[in-house]
Parts: structure tokens; sequence; C-alpha cells
């Protein structure tokens, strides 16, 4: 007998809200996924955290005081500071959870087609956040920001050609008054640019998603609905322990002080999440982007440097250069941050030539050499 | 003249705020809101407020820092009110609760170019934090024969380079603490280094509170995820 | 049997994961609210914007017999200091033989009898009224007089005579001192 259920309110109104219950519902899914499964969510869920936050920072700011807006919201808006302090640590958690998301994703292969184009989308959200990371730290207006901010600037006005109109584009012109209120528009506007390619990533991981085999299949509600849930609460428990107790994690402290145009701060470090990006860098004009650039660039190009054939196996040798790789990233990032020192200074430039090495030498011969 | 309005209001707020002791609370040094579980001595910070209002204030300004914020430390809104009436503003008239804290107005030339720093901020803005103020105040000496001073700067054991513009502030009994507390240098300085980490971060102590509150509560709603989760798995079976 | 033993032992299972549910997504909800609660919290005025929506005005400087106007909320608002023989006249005055009967203890805070604190518009045809400054003329009552409809008032803010029919309002405001009055 056909049923004639009459239609919900929902479904007749909004028929999508229908399909994704079904759709949350439907026992695609294999048992026993690892917790970290939970990581692209988070991140999502951290990104979300980090507009709202950011709106309710953005309606007291004021990027012609900018200091001392900040001191402002911290001291006479009504919780301000635990506004402040969750943007603050949000950011620290969401570059957290991407570095660990990118690791794994490398440990397990998962940019091999059809990835590929998931891989690259998910690249792109992590260049951007890292550009969005580094517009918030120059929001800050602290001592070493501003000096960063003044430097990127000198530096696009001094280049010529294309990249020279770009950089001069997208900074103004040297750094002035106006500078402040152009990037914080930028910050804010390239960060719900985010969402966008969030969208497209999320289209893209569902093509390429696994279905299991139907008899020993689980729908995501509620089984993973519960699961998710605690890769929640626990990332909110590590969440909460950095808000709390240490607010001003990975920053460096000579930014605590005010932005002063006639003092230049001895060294000029940026906050940990830039550091594996931006911790070694070449003098001159190029230098503060071409190894930024560089280094994103090898990771865009991962699944092709990956030869390895199609269902390439994990583990081998190349798992453990993932691991070497990590060390090697990780170890540049308490390398700049102890300080400049002539040893510090050859370690980087061996950790970062290492990195390319890895990439560009490493990874196509030993997964080559495993397909075989 | 202020310190004839300034101490008998303290007096007031220390004795309502039942926080009186009359021992030197020192010995060694020790802050109250060190660590992560801090909290603020809010005694010391009122005792810190009237040695920064009678040494430090002539020349330091604090310009994030308005009169009401002086409540969170204990005072009762008229007490703090009168104490801001106390203090005259640039154009003669006396304080309110929603004035800023008094900008002396100097210029760099009056401190041969070394202007003095705002304090609303200092203990965040100094490697050290509170315990480097301490050490700074404290920590002014005769110089050693053989280092060269510059001219106009005094030897401090505790300031980078040693050799610092400002001359030693606190000389003891610079001031008459309302509760009985001895005025001597050092425990000037810890007071004043007090209140100024209260200045620099009024908002330490609902953060440590609200945040051992939320740990609690995050640590058993994990446990409560754990056990929602793996019921309903072992229901699938 | 042996159904209705699972149906038995399902049931109990059902209500224990249920419940477990239940305090699971509600403690998770009260996590959330807590959570969101500081963000809809820092989005209202903050400390500044109260101190200007509450200023504090000193009274302490105002003579005897004169008053002060101030803007507060868009209102003019006057304050006054009375003399002795004003005061004195205006308690004995009996409420109802006026127009909006009011007594003394009604239009000033106790403790304080002799400030005056009034909206110094006219309850009539909105005016502004004259009479802050003891040259100026003030009416029958010595209080304040409308320039635009004649009414008048006595120094207590309530209407004696003239079109208006209802006493001047009262600001909200307290004395956080014997020299400050806050407003709001």
């Amino acid at each position: 007998m056909s049923s004639n259920v009459k239609p919900s309110w929902t479904a007749t109104r909004l028929p999508f809200i229908a399909t994704w219950q079904a759709h949350f519902s439907a026992a695609v899914m294999a048992r026993e996924a690892p917790y970290l499964g939970a990581l692209p969510t988070l991140i999502t869920a951290s990104l979300v955290f980090m507009a709202l936050s950011g709106l309710v920072l953005s309606v007291h700011y004021d990027p012609a005081q900018g200091f001392a807006s900040l001191q402002f919201i911290d001291r006479d808006v009504a919780n301000g500071w635990l506004i402040h302090a969750f943007h603050e640590t949000g950011t620290t958690m969401i570059f957290g959870a991407v570095y660990l998301s990118l690791f794994r994703l490398m440990l397990t292969r998962a940019y091999k087609a059809p990835g590929d184009f998931v891989w690259v989308l998910g690249v792109a959200q992590f260049a951007l956040l890292l550009l969005v990371g580094y517009l918030g730290y120059a929001l800050t207006d602290g001592a070493v920001s501003h000096w960063s901010v003044v430097g990127a600037a000198d530096a696009t006005a001094r280049l010529t050609g294309v990249p020279g109109a770009l950089g001069t584009w997208f900074f103004g012109g040297l750094f002035g008054p106006g500078t402040l209120a152009r990037l914080a528009v930028f910050h804010v506007a390239l960060a719900l640019a985010i969402f966008g390619i969030v969208a497209l990533h999320y289209a893209g991981r569902r093509a390429i998603a696994p279905i299991a085999h139907r008899s020993a299949a689980v729908g995501f509600h509620p089984y993973y609905t519960a699961q998710y849930f605690v890769a929640f609460v626990v990332f909110a428990l590590i969440f909460a322990l950095f808000v709390f107790f240490a607010p001003h994690f990975g920053e460096n402290p000579l930014n605590a002080a005010p932005a002063n145009s006639l003092i230049v701060p001895a060294t000029i470090r940026a906050p940990w999440y830039l550091l594996p990006v931006s911790g070694f860098l070449l003098p001159g004009v190029w230098g503060g982007i071409i190894i930024v650039i560089a280094r994103l660039g090898v990771l865009f190009a991962l699944p092709w440097l990956d030869r390895s054939g199609p269902g390439g196996r994990r583990g081998g040798v190349y798992r453990s250069l993932v691991f070497v790789l990590a060390i090697d990233v990780i170890a540049l990032t308490v390398i700049t941050t102890a300080g400049p020192s002539p040893l510090g200074g050859i370690l980087a430039a061996i950790l970062t030539a290492w990195y390319f090495f890895h990439f560009l030498v490493l990874t196509p011969l030993v997964t080559a050499m495993e397909a075989a | 003249m202020m310190r004839r309005i300034l101490v008998p209001l303290l007096a007031a707020g220390l004795g309502l705020a039942g926080l009186a002791h009359a021992d030197d609370t020192l010995a060694p040094v020790k802050f109250q809101s060190d660590g992560a579980l801090g909290s603020y001595d809010k005694a010391a910070a009122q005792r810190g407020f009237l040695v920064y209002q009678t040494v430090c204030a002539s020349c330091h300004a604090a310009s994030n820092l308005h009169y009401r914020d002086l409540e969170a430390l204990g005072l009762s809104p008229d007490q703090v009110a009168g104490l801001a009436a106390s203090i005259k503003l640039a154009g003669g008239q006396p304080a309110t609760l929603d004035d800023v804290f008094k900008n002396p107005g100097l210029p760099a030339s009056a401190f041969a170019g070394a202007l003095p720093p705002d304090l609303s901020d200092i203990v965040n803005q100094r490697p050290g934090g509170t315990h480097y103020i301490y050490d700074y105040l404290t920590g002014f000496a005769a110089a050693p024969a053989d280092l060269p001073m510059l001219p106009g700067h005094y030897y401090n054991t505790a300031y980078p380079g040693n050799e610092t513009a400002m001359p030693n502030p606190l000389k003891g009994n610079d001031v008459a603490y309302a509760d009985g507390t001895q005025a001597t240098a050092p425990q000037e300085a810890a007071d004043v280094a007090e209140f100024l980490t209260w200045a620099s971060d009024p908002n330490l102590d609902a953060r440590h509170e609200i945040g051992v509150r939320a740990i609690m509560f995050l640590v058993f709603l994990t446990v409560l995820a754990i056990a929602t989760k793996r019921r309903i798995w072992r229901e699938s079976v | 049997m042996a159904e209705l033993d699972g149906q038995v032992v399902g049931h109990v299972a059902e209500s224990r994961r249920d419940f477990l549910k239940i305090l699971t997504i509600a403690a998770g909800a009260l996590g959330v609210g807590a959570t969101i609660w500081p963000f809809i919290d820092a989005l209202g005025p903050d400390e500044q914007s109260e101190a200007t929506t509450h200023p504090i005005v000193d009274v302490a400087g105002i003579p005897e017999n004169s008053g002060i106007s101030v803007m507060w909320a868009g209102l003019p608002v006057y304050i006054r200091k009375l003399t002795a023989k004003q005061i004195a006249d205006n308690q004995a005055v009996v409420p109802d033989t006026l127009p909006d009967p009011a007594a003394y203890d009604e239009r000033v805070k106790p403790g304080y009898e002799s400030f005056v604190v009034v909206v110094g518009l006219n309850t009539g045809v909105p005016c502004r009224l004259e009479g802050n400054d003891p040259a100026d003329t003030r009416g029958p009552f010595d209080g304040w007089l409308c320039p635009c409809d004649g009414s008048v008032y006595d120094p207590l803010g309530r209407v004696r005579s003239g079109p208006a029919a209802r006493n001047l309002a009262i600001p909200r405001f307290k004395f956080i001192n014997d020299a400050q009055i806050q407003f709001g």
C-alpha cells in the first residue's frame, strides 16, 4: 500500500530541510570512524565563533584609535575583555586545528585523486586564514605589529610591475591614517569569503566521501552527532584552559605595548600561528613574501608531487617522512620564538631547506619508489 | 593637603572592607595576583593607589583609567566620588567619577626628553610584570665606581642597561597608611606594584573565577558526552 | 515470554539512555547559553555610554535662591537651591488647594529638602521656563514663569495658575553624596 503521509509543515515550505534531515540520518557512514574525523566540523564551528566574536568586537573597535580602542574594549565594554579573549584564543584554537588537520591529511594521503580538488580548496582556506590572521594581528596596533605592517607597506611600495601594483593596491600605499581602517574591512571581508570556500569544500568532500557497506553502515545522526559532540566538548575544554588561564598564548609580549612610530622593537616576531610559514624570511623587498608563497605553493602542488599511483598506500617510509616534516615545522616555530641568535639563524635556514627538500625531492622520489 | 582628605576616606574604605592589617606584608615578596589562580589583594591595591596618587601621579598619566574604576578595589561609589573630588583637574574643577585619571600634562622637555610612561598598562608592557615593577622601585642603588653614568640618569639594578632617567621616588614613609601598615619603601613598592597590576588587568579576578567554574563544568560535560556517545553506539550493535 | 522480557529490559534501558541524553543535551544547552550571554552583554552600552547617559552634576556650588540648567536626554533640567523661607512657605501649603495636588515631600528627595530638580519645560504649551536667575521674573510665587502662556509655578515646580494643569516633571536622579547628583 502506498503511504499518503501528508508532507510536513517544513517540507512544503522549505523542502531542503527535509532533504537535510534525510541526508543526516541516511545510513552511509562507516562505524568506528576516528574522533579526529570531527576536525573539519570543529574548524567550521571555530570559524563561526570567530565571526561572532569579531562582530561584537567590530561594534566597539575604532581603527583611528587602534590600541586605545582595544583598551576601551577590555576596560569599559561589558564583558568586552572576555569577547576579546575569545577572539584571541579562538585564533590559536582554529590554527591549531587547521595544522593538525593538515598533518592528518598528509599522513593519510587524503589529497590523492579524486581528493585533489578538495585538498586545493582546503589549502586555499588555509592561505586565506593566514592572511586574515595577519590582518587581525595588524589591527591590534601593537608596537611590533605596527612595524610589521609598515615594513610590508614599504616593501610593496618599492616593488615594481604587477606585484608592486597588487601590493600597493592592497595596502593603499605607505602606512598612514587610513591604513588600519582599510585592513579592518579586508579582515572582515576575507574572513567572510572563507565561508564561501567552506561551502565549496563541503560539497567537494561529500562528492568523494566513501559510502560504507549497507550492512555495516550507520547514519550520521545520532551516532556521529554524539561522537562529534564529545570532540566538541573536549575542544571547548582546551579552549577554556587557554582563554581563562593563558589568553596571550603564542603572542609576542613586546606587542602588548602600543604602536610607536618613533621606536622600532629589537625583533619583529609574528604570533605563533604565522611562524610555520613565515618563521624564516629572506632579506630584501621580496623576502617577506616569497618564502610564504613558496611554502604554500608546494602545499597546493602536493597531490601532483605525490607520485604513487591511484589508491596509493598509506604507511611506509613516506609516512615517517611526514612525521619528520611535522617536527621540522614545529622546530622552526620554536626556534623563531626563542629569538634571534647565530645558531638559530643557521638552524632556521636548514629547517626551511628541509621543508622544500621534503616536498620537491623526497615526496616524488619516495612515493614513486614505494608505489613500484 | 590631599592626604588630609584621602587618608580618612581610605581608612573608612579599608575599615569597611574588613581587610585591614598592621603587620609588614612582605618577606618573601609574593603577590596574591601571581599564578594561574591568583586574585587581587584589594587592601594592597588601595594602599598602592594612595602611593600612586601621592608620589607617582605628579609626573605619570594613566589615561586608560577612570576614577569610577576604583570601585572595583572595594571602595563604595561615595568614597570614590569623594576621592575624585579631592583631585583638581587642569581647568581647576574637581574631578568626577567619570573623569580620566588626571594627566599631569607635562611635556617631555620637562624631563630632558624622557617622558614618564603612561602607567595604565605598564605591567603588561614590561617583561617581568609585577615583579619587575617591584624590583625596579626597590632597585635604586649607588652606581658602581667603574660605571660612568649618563648625565641626569640614576643607577638601578633592575632596569635594562642599569641607567634610568627616574630618580628614586620612594624613600619610605612617603604616605601614611590608614590601616596601620608600616610604610617602608619596599612595602610601598609592593603595594604600588599590586595597584599597577590591577590597573593593567582589572579583569583578572573575574577571569580566574569564571575559568575555574568553566573548567569544572566542561569536565563534567565531557564525562556526560562520552557516556552518552557510548550508550548510543552500544545500541547500534 | 522472551518478547515480554525483551520489551521490559528494553524499556528500562531506553529510559536510562533517555535520561542521560536529556541530561547531556540540557547541560550542553546550558554551556552554550553561558557562552552566548557575554556576546549579548557586550553589545549593550559600554561604561562611557553609561556615564554619558547617567551624568553626574555637581550641585554644591549652586547659590541659594538660584538655579542651574543642565541638558539630559534632550531635556533641560533645572536644579534650584531653595532658601529657608521658601522651604517653610511651601511646606505650609495645603496640597489640596493646588491645581495638581502634591505634598512638599513628594517633590524633593528625603534628606535633601533644599534642592529641587525638575524638567524646565512648561506642562501646557511646551516652552522653556524662566526663573533660575534671582533677577528673572519668577511670578508671584518666586518659582518659575512660562513666557509663552503665562503659567506660574512655585519653587517646587508645582503649578499654581495658568493654562498648564500639571506640575513640572521630575526626572530620574539620585544624590550620590552631599554634593553630586547622578541622573538616570
